[in-house]
């Protein structure tokens, strides 16, 4: 299987205040073709900005600094503004961080569909468009009659998390890209678009990256995760892996902070420490003032990524 | 449909038109009855009446009231005057008010609008664009240019204009609505010279204002861009043209908007100088001429049409905002 | 337990003074250019009518000469100068600019705390009230008032213009007040019973302080427009010297904007109206960028 997502390397700054944030350092990760690959880390450690720097949503202050992004085999970074344009939702599609705020409030559903197939010159009418849309949005379980005429605000949360997924495959994409996809949703719409998702993924074998901090929706979606830590990745593994075996100690450290229903609560242990702060990071491995395996080397050199079982980590324990 | 906000906002409005009017009353109690006595004699003359009914009619005729009957009655009366439309009699020029307001609103309706819609449109654009391209040289011309109108009051900027335009370089008529030479009409020498006679009103307004709506549009346009959903535009593709139009422009317009009714408010107002500066014939001047002559029947009656006039275009916004942001309106689905 | 002097209790306090207050505005441009120009007018309108003697007497054979040593700014329609009647009038304009502020910031603070903090139907009451005096024109009204009731002195003329100035403010102070009584230690304090009054000014006041501070030089400035405009429509000349009332003179009376040498009438006060509001808008905008760091963002 090809990687459909190729990132090398990256180097994503912002200019703030205080100075220059580098908040992701030379992270690497590959996508597979046809399948959901989870971006795991906890709020913070940067993978919003690395799906921002992939697909050129950065805000003003943001820019890439280094490294490359392959999307098949075009370099997304060397674009220009209006081929990207072209890409964007043709080829790679979004589903934003809070997709509750995502949709403009003084235009309609419907609009909001009609203009992005405008916006890339499909040649397709009103009335087909719209077939479309009721298309996606019946598959998302939701009523094209009334949600298609509806203003955002009309909508609860869930409904408009599943217009935006819809909006989403309109233009039919290769790659999808999802920020949280279901954070703030209670349970049951959780389940409801997790449920899409998959349904999604098995009609059309759609690539997909799924940056989240919720371990349980890797577990249902995911068959490879990689984990971000502090700006960096330091795991890439198969899903299965990671929870029955994790190697790098942060992993460790999620995976077993994951209440169960069946154990005693009392053995748990969160991760001691704080991340770090990114103005600052420490020496060496960032991970290591945290780490009960730390050594003088993590403290200071920067271990890279290496394969290790059919996975990646980037610790010296495996070097 | 659109009809919720403005419906609860009505009984508010008249309220605050009859505090207005008993404001009003009772101002106008209390001025020093010379004025009447003097219409009374003429009355007399004129009218062959004795003294006492001579001075009733001045009274109502002058004031609306007679100011022997107890005060709720002179009170009822009153409303009930202003109810008919008639706002009083205007001394001073031997005419009622609704003749000099026939007269006269024309023309600060001409010029209102005109430098409001000039200076809001305007503003905006530049704002949005300001916003837009986040600096560039337009910002700190702007933001300075603004800094500074705002400290000049408006009747200030309209004496500059008015000594150094009309004044000294003779560019500008010094008075008047139009050139008395020219025969009204709608034929094109008429045409221009109200608009040659209106241009000097119109800018001092837009002068004085336009970096206000600039300012006001930069700061919801900069707030409005870092919206989720501006960002999720620019995923998705959307031409920039669309995004600063449809998603930042139609968004951050909104609550300028409300701040249009205020503006109004306070250019309807403050035109009682500006109109006095230029001697343009407006509701203004003749308030202003109102003050100068003691002419209190005129004063009251102008009152009451600025006070309406502000109110209308408070409940004129209340209408249309509604159809901009959907969020506001009432739904029957 | 150690005791401290009462002057070194004295001089921490200045010192905290200095660092808190003084030194953050004076590190703002905008704020020290305001400050400067409105210490400036205020040193005018204190020492300046000492220094500088007014003479009124009419000497027509001087009328509308050009500013020289003699006469910094020129002379007016009858021969007097112009410098001198700027001094004089700046205490005039001053005067009623303080008097009317304060007035207005009794007014709003006390209607909009009583309104935010009690609620229910007093706030309900009140905000309706400050509703109606916000839709009603200012100016206006004031000129009708001023035009009916005789204004003889300062202080009638600066209550009349406060009573149209405070709606606004009263609102914001309001609104103020409501999300400051959510807080932490707003709770705190009504759990340990320390009262109304207590909770009001020692807890509440100082913290809306710096807003009220930055309103007051918005407001006297609004007194300043608003007493200029009423003077000059010549409705309430309180005095000769008022800029205001100069203003009217060089405009409507004795020609003085038509003759050449005339226009320094004219120009003279209102350059100073214009300097002086253009001090407290600056002083205003600067303290508001001190104290409110929400707005200090990186652009």
């Amino acid at each position: 299987m090809e990687p459909i997502l190729k990132v090398r390397d990256l180097i994503v700054e912002y200019a703030v205040r205080e100075g220059i944030l580098q908040v992701v350092s030379k992270a690497s990760l590959d996508a597979l073709e046809g399948q959901i690959t989870a971006l795991v880390g906890e709020s913070g450690c940067g993978k919003t900005t690395l799906i921002d720097g992939i697909m050129g949503t950065l805000p003003p202050n943001g820019y890439v600094r280094g490294g490359q992004v392959f999307f098949k085999d075009i370099d997304l970074l060397r674009l220009s503004e209006r081929e990207r344009q072209k890409i964007r939702w043709e080829r790679i599609a979004m589903v934003f961080q809070a997709a509750q705020n995502s949709l403009n409030p003084v235009l309609r559903v419907a609009d909001h569909f009609i203009e992005t197939v405008e916006a890339h010159k499909r040649g397709l009418s009103k009335k087909e468009i719209l077939e479309k849309a009721s298309e996606l949005l019946r598959k998302a379980r939701l009523d094209p009659e009334v949600v298609l005429r509806s203003y955002p605000h009309e909508l609860s949360g869930g409904m408009k998390q599943r217009v935006i997924i819809a909006l989403s495959l309109i233009l039919d994409p290769e790659f999808l890209i999802l920020d949280e996809p279901t954070s703030a949703l209670d349970i049951y719409t959780q389940s409801v678009i997790i449920d899409l998702l998959r349904a999604i993924h098995k009609e059309k074998n759609l690539s997909m990256l799924l940056v989240t901090h919720d371990l349980s929706i890797v577990a249902e979606l995911a068959h490879r995760a990689a984990v971000m830590y502090a700006g960096k990745i330091i795991e890439v593994t198969d899903v299965n892996s990671l929870f029955h075996d994790p190697k790098h100690p942060y992993s460790r450290g999620l995976i077993g902070a994951i209440p169960s229903l069946i154990e005693d609560l009392s053995h748990k242990k969160p991760i001691p420490g704080n991340p770090p702060s990114l103005l600052n990071p420490p020496p060496g491995c960032r991970f290591h003032p945290r780490c009960p395996y730390a050594t003088d080397k993590c403290k200071k050199e920067e271990p890279p990524l290496v394969k290790v079982n059919g996975g990646l980590v980037a610790c010296w324990l495996y070097e | 449909m659109a009809l919720g906000g403005f419906l609860r906002k009505l009984p508010y409005f008249f309220i605050t038109l009859l505090v207005a009017t008993t404001l009003m009353f009772f101002i106008v109690r209390n001025i020093p009855g010379d004025v009447t006595y003097v219409l009374a004699d003429q009355i007399r003359e004129e009218m062959g009446v004795t003294y006492e009914e001579a001075l009733e009619i001045a009274y109502v005729m002058y004031l609306g009231f007679r100011p022997e009957e107890p005060l709720y009655k002179q009170y009822v009366d009153y409303l009930l005057n202003l109810l008919r439309g008639n706002l009083g009699y205007a001394y001073s020029f031997r005419m009622p008010v609704n003749d000099i307001i026939i007269q006269a609103l024309p023309w600060t309706l001409l010029v209102l609008s005109l430098a409001l819609g000039i200076s809001f449109a305007i503003g905006v654009v530049l704002g949005l664009l300001i916003a837009w391209r986040r600096g560039g040289i337009l910002s700190p011309v702007v933001t300075a240019y603004a800094a500074f109108t705002d400290a000049m009051p408006d009747f200030i900027t309209a004496m500059l204009l008015y000594i150094f335009l009309a004044v000294r370089l003779g560019l500008f008529p010094l008075k008047g609505a139009y050139d008395p030479d020219i025969v009204p009409g709608f034929h094109p020498a008429f045409i221009l010279s109200v608009l040659h006679h209106a241009a000097l009103p119109i800018c001092a307004y837009v002068v004085e204002h336009i970096g206000l709506w600039a300012l006001m549009m930069k700061g919801s346009a900069t707030s409005t861009l870092e919206e989720d959903f501006v960002r999720a535009a620019v995923a998705r593709g959307l031409p920039e043209r669309r995004i600063m139009m449809s998603y930042v422009g139609r968004n951050a317009i909104l609550p300028l908007v409300a701040t249009l009714a205020i503006q109004l408010g306070s250019m309807l107002g403050g035109s009682t100088l500006v109109e006095r500066v230029f001697s343009y014939p407006g509701i203004g001047y003749f308030f202003a001429e109102a003050l100068m002559r003691r002419d209190y029947g005129l004063m009251q009656g102008l009152f009451f049409l600025i006070i309406a006039g502000i109110i209308g275009a408070n409940l004129i916004v209340e209408l249309i905002y509604p159809i901009l942001d959907p969020r506001v309106r009432r739904e029957t689905r | 337990m150690e005791t401290v002097s009462v002057e070194e209790g004295f001089r921490g306090r200045l010192s905290s003074l200095y660092y808190n207050i003084l030194k953050p505005i004076l590190a703002n441009k905008r704020a020290t250019v305001g400050l400067f120009i409105l210490l400036g007018f205020i040193l005018m309108a204190t020492i300046g009518p000492i220094l500088v003697p007014l003479d009124l007497t009419m000497r027509w054979s001087e009328r509308f000469k050009p500013p020289s040593l003699e006469h910094p700014l020129g002379t007016d329609y009858a021969g007097r100068d112009i410098f001198q009647q700027i001094v004089h009038g700046s205490r005039d304009v001053l005067t009623i600019a303080f008097l009317a502020a304060s007035f207005a910031i009794a007014i709003a603070v006390t209607i909009g705390t009583l309104s935010g903090y009690l609620g229910g139907i007093v706030d309900y009451v009140l905000m309706g009230v400050t509703d109606i005096f916000l839709t009603i024109p200012q100016l206006p009204v004031m000129l009708m008032i001023a035009a009916t009731v005789k204004v003889s002195d300062p202080v009638s003329f600066s209550a009349i213009i406060a009573i149209w100035m405070w709606a606004g403010l009263a609102r914001a102070i309001r609104a103020e007040i409501i999300s400051l009584r959510q807080k932490d230690f707003i709770e705190a304090a009504k759990v340990l019973d320390l009262g109304t009054g207590h909770i009001v000014f020692k807890e509440l006041m100082p913290n809306i302080l710096p807003y009220i501070v930055i309103n007051f030089v918005t407001m006297m400035r609004v007194a300043i427009t608003a007493s200029v405009g009423i003077m000059f429509l010549g409705v309430a000349p309180l005095s000769v010297t008022h800029w205001g009332v100069m203003l009217n003179m060089a405009m409507f009376a004795y020609g003085a904007i038509y003759v050449p040498s005339g226009i320094h009438y004219a120009l003279a006060p209102l350059l100073f109206i214009v300097l002086l509001e253009y001090g407290a808008v600056n002083l205003a905008h600067g303290l508001d960028e001190v104290f409110n760091p929400r707005l200090r963002r990186y652009e």
